[in-house]
């Protein structure tokens, strides 16, 4: 059967598990921004936690089915209609054949997902299916979808059964952040000041948030030294913080490697809340050490593959 | 400083002695168990690993050993890189040869015959740097990055040509373009300048 785009909004893409292994010749692992909620759509309608979903940004975006079909809505909560009917976010839905499916734009957070019930058909490249935009690796044709684009899903599941995310796994979705966050390499480069500042002061996200990192605005940042360091690797989660003192949150297509200072990482269990912070939001860092970050995450791992068996993979 | 570090909860870094090292650390540590990635740095190799399945000691304990069983790459054959130096395709030329007071003849005759060799891939799929450039064409980076560079754009910065293998932002000094493909996915061999693999850089007729 084929989904047909009638409107793509901001920027939609397939995403699916991240294309691990490469990043030593410059590949990033791209994936959800949102692993959780990427999991938690897939969970709706019984596929694997990896398996191909579309990301859509800011929402405000709809599709025509054609024929019948399960799909499953969580994220950036946003209103949504299914042949003009509201429908609700963390519940299984069926659509027939010729339902639209219109997402209004969200009202908080930035990225809805969208699942369904049969395999959507995409490009692999580097073991992922995963869309990286740069170097058009992935998804559907390694680009953002538009208008008029036919997505092919195959293996259609006429009748799935209905299900609901638990209430203690829907993420709250607000416009204020706290992040965990451990020291890294250059933490020492911040003056004592500028390092008390990062982690107890309060930030905002900036206008640059994209899904390969998030300019934040907040106190300037003064650095013990010229800011120049040889060229080392970053991922996801790390936090750069070039000379002029405004630091960069890396995100789910973060680039392999990077010659700013590294001041700090946030920790793998909170990496998802990246991808549902929009320009605006506010932000606090709180110290974590890495054995605490570690329990969190085995901890949170084991509440998400309760439900979504393997989920974890992708936090 | 100790030579192993925590880079993050899930990842660590440790000093090696050269690009060279890094890289076959790299090879060696790839595909272990609970290794997600292995990334090679100018002087440094990250490990990143999954949490969930291998405790952070077992990784450290990794990385202690490896850096004695450090092995050279193999050699592949040289790549030829024809260039268009100056003009449009080679903007900050004329600027790097009137800062260092030589022709802009002579910065691609220096360039050209620079012993280059790749150090390591990176930022973004199939960009290389490559180090050996002469020392006489020592420059920074641009003060403000360009948003946009060619693909095949050549630059130089901090003692090393960098070839940008994708359109994309850039902030190095842009000497002159390649036709030459440096990434192509859909190819056996997707990256042409591999670490280790030696440069030479020849006008493209």
């Amino acid at each position: 059967m084929s989904l047909r785009v009638l409107n793509a909004g901001i920027q939609t893409t397939v995403q699916a598990g991240r294309r691990s292994g490469f990043r030593r010749f410059g590949v990033p692992w791209s994936g959800p921004a949102d692993g959780w909620s990427h999991a938690l759509a897939n969970r709706l309608v019984g596929a694997a936690p990896d398996a191909a979903a579309l990301e859509i940004a800011y929402g405000g975006a709809s599709f025509e089915f054609g024929a019948p079909l399960a799909f499953a809505l969580t994220g950036a909560p946003a209103e949504a209609t299914l042949a003009g009917r509201p429908i609700a976010f963390h519940e299984t839905q069926q659509a027939e054949k010729g339902d639209v499916l219109a997402i209004g734009p969200s009202t908080g957070g930035a990225r809805v997902y969208l699942a369904f019930s049969g395999a959507l058909r995409t490009d692999e490249a580097f073991g992922s299916v995963s869309t990286y935009m740069p170097a058009h690796l992935g998804g559907y044709g390694g680009r953002t979808l538009a208008e008029g684009d036919q997505l092919n899903i195959a293996g259609r599941n006429a009748s799935p059964e209905m299900r609901l995310t638990p209430h203690d796994l829907r993420p709250m979705i607000g416009g204020a952040w706290a992040l965990r966050a451990t020291a890294s390499l250059e933490t020492d480069l911040l003056t004592p000041d500028a390092c008390a500042d990062f982690f107890d002061g309060a930030w905002a996200v900036g206008r640059a948030a994209d899904r390969m990192g998030l300019r934040l605005e907040g106190p300037d940042l003064a650095l013990r030294s010229d800011g120049r360091m040889a060229s080392a690797p970053v991922h996801p989660g790390v936090v750069q913080c070039p000379a002029d003192g405004a630091p960069i949150l890396l995100s789910a297509d973060a680039q392999t490697t990077g010659g700013y200072p590294r001041i700090a990482a946030v920790i793998r269990a909170d990496r998802h809340v990246l991808g549902q912070m929009r320009p605006g939001d506010g932000l606090r860092f709180l110290k974590t050490a890495p054995d605490e970050a570690i329990a969190v995450l085995k901890a949170k791992a084991a509440l998400l593959d309760a439900w979504a068996p393997d989920g974890s993979a992708l936090l | 400083m100790s030579r192993i570090a925590r880079l993050s909860d899930d990842a660590f870094s440790m000093e090696t002695s050269s690009p060279t090292a890094a890289q076959s650390a790299a090879e060696a540590l790839r595909g272990e168990t609970g290794v997600i990635d292995a990334v090679p740095g100018m002087e440094s190799i990250v490990v990143i690993f999954d949490a969930l399945s291998v405790p952070p000691e077992t990784i450290r304990a990794r990385l202690e050993a490896v850096a004695t069983t450090a092995e050279t790459p193999p050699e592949r054959s040289p790549l030829t890189i024809p260039v268009r130096y100056g003009g449009d395709d080679g903007p900050d030329l004329a600027a790097i040869a009137e800062a260092l007071g030589f022709s802009e003849d002579e910065v691609v005759r220096r360039h050209q015959e620079s012993d280059h060799r790749v150090d390591m891939m990176g930022f973004t799929p199939g960009f290389a740097y490559v180090g050996g450039l002469h020392p006489s064409l020592a420059v920074g980076r641009r003060e403000t990055p360009r948003v946009r560079l060619a693909a095949g754009s050549i630059g130089i910065a901090g003692g090393q040509t960098g070839i940008y293998a994708l359109d994309g932002p850039g902030g190095w000094k842009i000497i002159g373009r390649t036709e030459a493909s440096l990434f192509d996915p859909q190819a056996d061999e997707p990256f042409a300048a591999t670490p280790g693999r030696r440069i030479r850089f020849v006008k493209a007729s």
